[in-house]
């Protein structure tokens, strides 16, 4: 086969750019996720100062290229003295730039709970915090688990854009076989493939936890 | 004891609740009637804090709901039946039941577990307990609702409208509970449309019309030809609901 001969010397190299891909979009993931559910909680908040704070976050970071974002963090960074590597680099910047679009989905998912449940907890005797820990953000996620997913999904493509900073993920070292072996097509094929596995496994993953998230619930 | 005084309730230019006043003494079963729209469920949700009076005070057990210590502490000795029961979707009926008993009141998961899976006994629900409000149909998910009130052994008890959205036969199943409740001396502030089965368990029947009280009068006498029933607005209602 001929893309496998093409392939197969670099194999070890081009999965060890996958590993670091997976390893950066599973930190990232973790961190837009977070960050998203805490920055949507600020954004349903009362407090108009936790407001107007959460919706300038979400609104730069919606509003401005990712490749943007992230050379101002990788070359912007060090001009204020914070010295941090590319790989640190890139997994923050995607934390940032996804949060910004989690908390757009779980805030929209926040909004569509019935009040009269809220009230009842309310009623109840728990206070904000509780109110929000144990009722709000459970059924949010519950609805927003799918547009979250999506989100991420896009986060996974995204992080190809980390090549750009020097760090060697999937891209990157695609990057560097094809122009070794001037076998462009069958370098990006493989490429093709090994993301689109990634993304399928990580809708997969979605699909299976909304449907146990939500295995007796419906409409809510 | 809840007391209102001179309760005001207006939203943006309209008054919904226009100056009402009343007391509940514990043990007292009183029972709010009037046409929808006539403030009966605003005058719970200022009670229990769902909705900030504009004017008037309101007490329960000495405790100002329009402070925010004075709220918690009556949250704590009273609880609200919603007419939608409000559950919580994700939680199973023991979960539902038991939330508010470990968070608020600090107890034990087990204890508050046990004692909710006895709450559920007592309203026929003893199976039921790890179902969600989805796998139930209303009058259990409503029961549910009820034991979750319990549940916080509560001085009072308000109920809004609580069988407004059940069909007549699981409305049966809820009353048959609430009147087991009326003969333990709960004290319950019951908003209903069920007229004959509040002549049957309220001590006191207050009519409402307009934001306003317009009787308040022990139940014998609200039902009396020369009581409530002389009062022509309140004879026209009553006939108008046994149309229904």
């Amino acid at each position: 086969m001929r893309v496998w001969r093409v392939i197969e010397p670099y194999i070890g190299f081009l999965l060890q750019g996958f590993a670091l891909t997976i390893f950066a979009c599973l930190l990232a993931i973790i961190g837009a996720v977070i960050l998203g559910g805490i920055v949507a909680s600020m954004r349903a908040s009362q407090r108009s100062a936790l407001r107007w704070v959460a919706h300038a976050y979400s609104d730069i970071f919606r509003n401005v290229p990712f490749l943007v974002q992230l050379f101002f963090l990788f070359y912007g960074l060090p001009e204020l003295g914070i010295y941090i590597g590319a790989f640190e680099t890139g997994v923050i910047a995607l934390s940032l730039a996804g949060g910004a679009f989690v908390s757009d989905v779980i805030l929209s998912g926040i909004r569509s709970i019935d009040r009269g449940v809220i009230e009842a907890a309310r009623v109840s005797g728990l206070n904000d915090v509780k109110v929000f820990l144990r009722i709000v953000l459970p059924i949010a996620l519950r609805v927003s688990v799918r547009p979250v997913g999506s989100v991420l999904i896009n986060l996974v493509l995204t992080s190809s854009i980390l090549s750009t900073i020097t760090v060697n993920e999937l891209t990157g070292v695609a990057k560097i076989v094809a122009a070794e072996t001037f076998k462009p097509f069958e370098v990006y094929a493989v490429l093709l493939v090994l993301y689109a596995s990634f993304t399928t496994a990580l809708s997969l993953a979605i699909v299976a936890w909304h449907r146990r998230l939500n295995r007796f619930m419906t409409g809510a | 004891m809840i007391r209102i005084k001179d309760l005001v309730k207006t939203f943006d230019d309209s008054t919904v609740l226009d100056g009402v006043t009343l007391d509940v003494n514990a043990g007292e079963i009183v029972t709010v009637l009037g046409a929808s729209g006539s403030g009966k469920s605003t005058l719970i949700r200022c009670i229990n804090g769902l909705e900030r009076p504009s004017g008037g005070t309101i007490t329960v057990d000495g405790n100002d709901v329009t402070t925010k210590a004075g709220l918690a502490a009556s949250r704590r000795i009273s609880a609200t039946v919603f007419q939608l029961f409000n559950l919580y979707p994700h939680m199973t009926a023991l979960g539902n039941i038991t939330l508010a008993p470990v968070e608020v009141l600090g107890k034990s998961k087990a204890e508050a577990e046990e004692q909710a899976r006895a709450l559920l006994a007592k309203v026929g629900l003893a199976g039921h307990a790890d179902k969600y409000p989805q796998q139930l149909s209303g009058g259990q998910r409503q029961r549910v609702g009820i034991c979750r009130a319990l549940a916080m052994q509560p001085r009072y008890i308000l109920l809004d409208e609580v069988t407004s959205a059940l069909d007549p036969e699981t409305t049966g199943e809820v009353l048959d509970i609430l009147q087991k409740l009326a003969t333990e001396a709960t004290t319950m502030v019951f908003v209903t449309h069920e007229v004959a089965f509040a002549r049957s368990i309220s001590t006191r029947i207050v009519f409402m019309e307009a934001g306003k009280l317009l009787v308040d009068m022990p139940t014998e006498e609200f039902f009396a030809e020369n009581g409530g029933l002389a009062v022509p607005r309140i004879r026209q209602f009553l006939s108008q609901i046994r149309k229904d």
